[in-house]
């Protein structure tokens, strides 16, 4: 098999599950108990009439997969006069519906969210993978001496550290030298240029810190075992019978071999960066993504919760491609068959 | 090794470094000043001329700054918004925008004289001119949030500039609670709009009312800051600004509060384990207030539900009664901020409480010998009575699943136990339990909510129309009295005939058992006392226009 034809089943799979993940995405929220315009209607006074035009207002009046009577009506395209044809259709079309709580359209709150968390997330993931690295390098060089077991039992702590108990911790400590929470001091603006930026800056160090730390132990430890793992293959032996020093073996052989598991865990981490850190943005009530989803899950805002599911599972599929494409690339082992 | 050593110790101190500079780190040019958590931080006095900001923590602001379709935020919207009367105090009913009001002796025409020299955020004048076209604009485009509460005015017209007179289609003995909740909005800004564009309408100019602060900008998510109305017709607030600050944990909350980032929390906002921490915190003050929140054992009675045959004997509910230990729910759940309550209206509702009813005390014995007599024996010695037809009394006992409910349900399930009744707690999704209520498919329910300052919705939940689908009863209690009796309070204009009504009803209920009864929690709030004082607690939230408006520096 060539490889154009390798690229080609990858996309097809990514598709495929893509579709899958669409499908999914509608039925998760309508085999819920409940009828979501009680979701809506927050007055037991509100009339009949007022909650059947809000059920109108959010497409909930028609039948959900099959519209038996339209059906019996039109034939086929009354048949399809449903909840998922509705959807999809928008879905076409970019709009992932109207949240329960707030009226405004889904695609819109992703768009203003997003952004905030690619900043945190990608900025701790940055340090992490840069930290993560270089001490899972040093650790796998000194192997078996204090110092690797120090960086290994380091690691071994922060891995295990829940998130959440980890942000409040830090919370606690800070004592309100940091802002407890937010992204921005009220009434900043980015017109306000530096001033703003800066004082975004702030607010990031917590989060951003608290990602890093939890976050680098991962890569470290992958680094570690990898370049160990390398350290003792045969091929090493022979750099070293040809006469290379250490350190060149360790450049030229032992990192690049390394590097391979450590870009599919890489391009699989930073597939996850849009889904946020939902327990960080959570502890430091950072506004992105994650708190929507919190917010939504909090007040039941299925449409949100839809649109954001959707965001994530988009984004993990096109990383897993990406890691499948890249690993096909870097490693020419890793042959179709 | 040595070298080995130090890279290692270097390593090893680097997290440490890192945390500790955030616990001593430098100081940067935005951060408040350091603290202590028990000792919030110190701000230098203000010049006397700056403008006097009050930083309020909450968990969620509002959903949309459009009220005809918001739900959430109405302390905020309360804020921006007159109403025609005013709540002062829990169910305690004062002039608003009207000065006074008479109404004629059939009870059905009402004559309100409004207040003179209001005018709009926007500079348009509020008269009844603009009271009744807020009015019947309310009606007539059906506004989701508050025109139900209109529901039998027929006609609204103003008959001069300061007087206002609605003629309704039958009486109502709550008029004030109702207008309470009407917002009067400026034609200004809603006169052209359709129903598609007013429910589309996202701009802040959709908060545009007549109340003591303006909208002046709000971050989804983030943050909303409020103006003082320098023309408000009270007098001009002495907050000049107002900054609401979203968290997304109540534990963050509290923390901001203790490092200095707030100066006061929203309702619902203070977890209770953290109430002794604030409390012992220097330059905090937590009031602790009444509200009309109630928790409650349901007991299906529904006469088509789905409940064994013993759960309808007054003797098994009344054992019942006796075998629930509300005090210790109010020490174990609420860790003493609540009271055990016996009718459905809580205290902290002023006279609609019928304060004479005497709750039934925690005692075993007495829910045991109530069995006995009934002839409920325990014929197989399993700890269960059985019923007439030779069936256990057992239950099934549903909550939501929340450790807090847990616990609760494992109170009351052990306290039924020792009078041989079974109810062992089943935990399910909020959605799953009230999906359950249509049919009627349970036999006990562990809930609660909030009533509104009127006992008026307290009662309509107990009325037989509310069981049908879309409707608002949890127990399926339908009886031919209590019916009566609802529709009579609720065309009864005179306070005390309505009382006595309600009084009776609450009475009913008791015997009847479809709730028993729990706890009514309190309020609580905190704020910084040595920065802000004078805040009311007779709504039971400090937030509240009327607490906040009383509000001041406390310097």
């Amino acid at each position: 098999m060539q490889r154009s034809d390798y690229l080609i089943r990858k996309l097809f799979f990514a598709v495929a599950t893509l579709l899958a993940v669409i499908v999914f995405n509608f039925f998760l929220f309508r085999i819920l108990p409940g009828d979501p315009v009680k979701l809506i209607v927050h007055s037991p006074r509100m009339t009949t009439e007022s909650q059947e035009r809000i059920r109108v207002n959010f497409g909930l009046d028609k039948p959900v997969w099959f519209n038996e009577e339209g059906y019996q009506e039109a034939g086929l395209k009354g048949a399809f006069d449903t909840q998922f044809t509705a959807y999809i259709r928008n879905l076409l079309k970019g709009d992932l519906g109207i949240s329960f709580s707030t009226r405004k359209d889904v695609t819109e709150l992703l768009k203003e969210r997003v952004w905030r968390t690619v900043v945190l997330v990608v900025l701790g993931e940055f340090l992490a993978i840069f930290l993560g690295i270089a001490l899972g390098m040093i650790a796998a060089w000194r192997r078996g001496t204090s110092l690797d077991t120090g960086i290994l039992l380091y690691g071994l702590f922060t891995w295990a550290m829940p998130t959440f108990f980890f942000g409040i911790i830090l919370l606690m400590i800070s004592g309100g030298r940091f802002p407890i929470g937010g992204m921005v001091t009220p009434g900043l603006k980015p017109e306000d240029g530096l001033a703003y930026w800066k004082d975004v800056g702030w607010h990031l160090i917590l989060p951003t810190l608290t990602l890093t730390i939890l976050y680098l132990s991962e890569y470290m430890l992958i680094m570690r075992s990898s370049v160990v793992e390398v350290l003792s293959e045969d091929f090493i032996l022979t750099a070293k019978a040809k006469g290379m020093n250490a350190f060149q073996i360790f450049r030229d052989h032992a990192l690049k071999n390394a590097m391979l598991p450590m870009v599919t865990i890489i391009a699989l981490t930073l597939g996850y960066t849009v889904g946020g850190a939902i327990q960080v943005e959570t502890v430091f009530s950072w506004p992105g993504i994650g708190r929507l989803m919190f917010d939504a899950v909090q007040k039941r805002d299925y449409p949100v919760l839809q649109g954001t599911f959707l965001l994530l599972a988009v984004s993990v599929i096109i990383a897993n491609l990406v890691a499948d494409l890249l690993y096909a690339t870097l490693d020419p082992r890793v042959k179709p068959d | 090794m040595k070298h080995k050593l130090t890279i290692l110790l270097t390593l090893m101190m680097a997290t440490v470094l890192i945390l500790s500079a955030c616990g001593g780190g430098q100081e940067a040019p935005e951060a408040p000043a350091p603290a202590e958590p028990e000792a919030p931080a110190e701000p230098a006095d203000a010049p006397a001329d700056e403008p006097v900001t009050l930083d309020v923590g909450t968990t969620y602001i509002w959903d949309t700054a459009n009220p005809t379709f918001g739900w959430y935020g109405y302390t905020i919207r309360y804020m921006i918004y007159d109403t025609l009367v005013e709540e002062m105090g829990i169910s305690d009913f004062q002039p608003g925008l009207a000065e006074s009001w008479d109404v004629s002796d059939d009870g059905l025409v009402w004559t309100f004289k409004i207040r003179e020299g209001v005018k709009f955020h926007d500079g348009t004048v509020c008269d009844a001119n603009a009271v009744a076209w807020s009015l019947n604009w309310t009606l007539e485009q059906d506004v989701e949030t508050f025109a139900f509460y209109l529901y039998n005015f027929e006609e609204i017209v103003a008959l001069d500039d300061t007087t206002l007179q609605v003629t309704l289609s039958s009486p109502v003995g709550n008029m004030e609670y109702l207008l309470m909740y009407v917002w009067i909005m400026p034609e200004s800004v809603w006169g052209e709009m359709d129903y598609d564009a007013m429910m589309e309408f996202e701009d802040l100019s959709a908060a545009i009312g007549t109340g003591p602060y303006i909208l002046k900008e709000w971050s989804e998510g983030e943050y909303l800051i409020l103006e003082a109305n320098k023309d408000y017709w009270r007098t001009t607030p002495v907050i000049d600004q107002i900054i609401y600050h979203e968290y997304a944990t109540e534990d963050a909350v509290v923390q901001a509060l203790l490092a200095g980032e707030i100066d006061v929390t929203d309702t619902d906002s203070i977890p209770a384990t953290a109430i002794q921490t604030l409390q012992d915190a220097d330059n905090v003050e937590v009031p602790i207030m009444g509200s009309t929140t109630i928790d409650e054992l349901i007991i299906n009675s529904h006469e088509n539900g789905s409940q064994p045959a013993s759960l309808w004997d007054p003797a098994v509910r009344l054992a019942m009664a006796y075998g629930i230990d509300k005090q210790q729910i109010v020490t174990v759940a609420y860790l003493g901020y609540a009271d055990a309550l016996g009718p459905v209206v809580p205290a902290s509702m002023g006279d609609w409480h019928n304060s004479d009813i005497v709750d039934i005390p925690f005692d075993v014995a007495a829910g045991n010998k109530v069995l006995d007599d009934a002839g409920y024996v325990d014929s197989d010695g399993d700890g269960i009575r059985e019923y007439s037809d030779g069936s256990p009394l057992e239950y099934r006992f549903y909550g939501t699943d929340d450790s807090t409910v847990a616990r609760i349900m494992e109170i009351i399930a052990d306290g039924l136990e020792q009078v041989g009744i079974s109810a062992p707690p089943t935990l399910m999704d909020e959605d799953s339990l009230i999906a359950l209520y249509p049919a009627f498919d349970f036999d006990l329910v562990y809930w609660g909510w909030g009533l509104d300052p009127d006992p008026d919705f307290a009662m309509l939940i107990f009325t037989c129309d509310q069981r049908e689908e879309g409707g608002w009863s949890d127990s399926g209690y339908c009886d031919e009295t209590f019916e009566e009796k609802y529709v009579e309070q609720g065309i009864t204009v005179d306070h005390e005939a309505r009382r006595a009504l309600i009084w009776e009803m609450q009475e009913q209920l008791f015997n009847d058992r479809p709730y028993i009864l729990l706890t009514n929690a309190k309020n609580i709030q905190a704020y910084r006392s040595d920065l802000f004082t004078g805040f009311g607690t007779a709504t039971g939230d400090i937030l509240w226009k009327a607490a906040l408006l009383q509000g001041k520096p406390a310097r």
